[in-house]
């Protein structure tokens, strides 16, 4: 995402230190000017000191950005810019006196010259302070959208992540299997098939669900990779009543229990057990899941995406205070998410 | 009779296997396999005419099974995966089986197997891996040593490879495995990232180099961190200079 060129800088500042000048060359020229007296000295006497004064001007935007509006004290703005804004005429009038005697031209009253000298700063001051505002509006507002932008992205890689279209095919074999031997088993295993993929396009389309529906998700899913991996595949799931209560993203775990027989189980000769739990400690909730997975196995490129999606959409739920870790120990896989209340 | 194995980790794969192949009364199943390294030792030990072959396995995938074989029997893959088909090709499979196959499907397969049988054609040996993998490195090296055991070595955990007459030893943390294949076969299967011929007989993880030494007169070796010293040609070097 490209950002947005900040105002006032380069041709802008240009135009800007010639509009206050113009003004305070056309106001001071209009002031001096007598009738009947050529007009050409005054208005070459004024252009030097209202450059300056336009000069000034500019720079009174660091000012500005160094004092924001939202977080100075009304007191501390209006002394800095009075300060500035005297200081900024007393300049204006000694430059004025100097181009004037230098060019043999009377000097408007020095009362009016500070008055147009202030006027003008204080002018280009409430300029500099919208200018300002709309800057920082508009960063809030592509942080927002960038922001919004990000968490899309997480669901949607989380949609495309949920299910491996290999789980699909394997199952069907296994449902091809089951029908020349064990037909009532095949029956089943369509059915498990169907409810599993009914639940899960409706719990897509929510915002949160309960930890208990997530869980009866992920029981349906190995269901059915038990007829998969028979004996290589023994599941242990541990949720507290009080845990299953808890709202989640929904599809949160049901990634990393795919991962967890996908890359873990799968790759292990003689299998073994998927540990789920599930418990609140303090208010917050915990859920591990931990599996055996062979540390030798080639690592497929899409291992790891279905933790970062996992991680990335616990970050846009919680404001980035839930936690997912994950590590790999002596033959085990183990995920760990902390998502507070 | 066409005498099969069938290798699958899927217990329901391997059923369907088994129902379809009893249709044919030429057909014997001398072995089921569940993962790779039953898969080779059964291979050895029948000899069969057929390996119908599953390509994600524990340990061991499909791949890897063909590399570890003497003499390759007539191999058609079984596979949930088509994104292996290409490579199926390259390893000279007869047929690619997406799951779940038809029984129609499977009967082509099987007719295809009797006229390549019927014409005799003589067994080709181990069909050359090189080439189907150059295009991703290897990301582990199978070794099957003279007691029939198989070692699967992470790439990351090799030391070099040394050449020893027609065959090549790999070595890991100390031991060396003896693999029946050239070191120039191997090098180009390698990440030539990492793995660097150093020496017409040195293939090296230069991960491993500690130092590089003038040794005498345009000649250096390579000094690794366990202190094993190895020659480094000259190329060897210009390589090596390339890359560090």
């Amino acid at each position: 995402m490209t950002t947005r060129e900040p105002l006032l800088r380069g041709q802008l500042a240009i135009y800007a230190v010639a509009a206050v000048a113009a003004v305070a060359l056309v106001t001071t020229t209009v002031l001096t000017w007598r009738p009947g007296t050529p007009l050409s000295p005054i208005v070459l006497a004024a252009l030097a000191p209202s450059l300056l004064l336009g000069f000034i001007s500019l720079a009174s935007r660091y000012l500005c950005r160094a004092m924001p509006l939202r977080s100075s004290s009304a007191t501390s703005i209006i002394t800095t810019h009075g300060g500035s804004a005297a200081a900024a005429s007393g300049v204006w009038i000694v430059a004025w006196n100097a181009s004037a005697s230098a060019l043999g031209q009377p000097v408007p009253d020095s009362t009016l010259l500070f008055m147009i000298g202030a006027m003008l700063y204080v002018a280009t001051v409430t300029v500099h302070y919208l200018v300002l505002e709309v800057e920082t509006s508009r960063e809030a507002e592509d942080a927002a959208l960038r922001y919004r932008v990000l968490a899309r992205e997480a669901e949607l890689r989380a949609f495309k992540a949920q299910v491996d279209p290999h789980f699909l095919f394997n199952s069907l074999n296994a449902v091809a299997s089951l029908c020349g031997t064990r037909p009532a088993d095949a029956r089943e295993m369509a059915q498990r098939l169907a409810e599993f993929f009914r639940l899960m396009l409706r719990v897509g389309s929510l915002e949160r669900i309960s930890l208990g529906e997530e869980i009866d998700l992920v029981t349906r899913y190995l269901a059915i990779e038990q007829v998969r991996f028979g004996d290589r595949l023994t599941t242990h799931i541990n949720v507290d009543a009080a845990a299953a209560q808890c709202q989640v993203p929904p599809l949160l775990l049901q990634p990393l229990v795919e991962n967890a027989v996908r890359h873990g189980i799968a790759s292990v000769v003689e299998g073994g057990t998927i540990d789920i739990t599930a418990s609140l400690h303090d208010g917050a909730l915990r859920i591990s899941i931990d599996n055996p997975a062979d540390p030798d196995r080639v690592v497929s490129p899409g291992e790891g995406i279905g933790l970062q999606n996992a991680a990335g959409r616990l970050n846009a739920v919680s404001d980035g205070r839930a936690r997912l870790s994950a590590a790999e120990d002596s033959g085990r896989f183990h995920v760990e998410i902390e998502l507070p209340r | 009779m066409i005498r099969t194995i069938l290798v699958d980790d899927e217990p329901p794969a391997r059923d369907i296997l088994r129902e379809f192949l009893g249709a044919y009364d030429d057909v014997e199943i001398v072995a089921e396999c569940v993962n790779g390294f039953e898969a080779v030792k059964a291979v050895s030990e029948h000899d069969p005419d057929l390996l119908l072959l599953d390509i994600q396995m524990p340990k061991l995938d499909g791949f890897e099974v063909l590399s570890l074989l003497d003499r390759s029997p007539i191999v058609v893959f079984a596979t949930a995966h088509d994104e292996y088909a290409l490579r199926a090709f390259e390893v000279h499979a007869l047929d690619y089986l997406l799951k779940p196959f038809s029984e129609t499907r499977f009967r082509a397969v099987i007719e295809r197997v009797r006229e390549r049988l019927s014409r005799g054609q003589p067994r080709t040996a181990v069909a050359p891996l090189g080439e189907a993998l150059r295009k991703k490195p290897l990301q582990r090296v199978v070794v099957r040593s003279e007691d029939g055991s198989i070692q699967v070595i992470p790439v990351t955990r090799v030391d070099y490879i040394e050449a020893s007459d027609d065959a090549i030893l790999v070595v890991t943390g100390g031991a060396k495995l003896k693999k029946q294949q050239s070191i120039g076969d191997l090098a180009n299967e390698l990440d030539p990232d990492r793995f660097v011929r150093i020496h017409r007989s040195y293939l090296l993880n230069i991960e491993r180099i500690e130092k590089i030494e003038l040794y005498a007169k345009d000649s250096r070796v390579a000094i690794l961190r366990d202190g094993t010293r190895l020659p480094v040609s000259r190329s060897g070097y210009a390589t090596l200079r390339e890359l560090l």
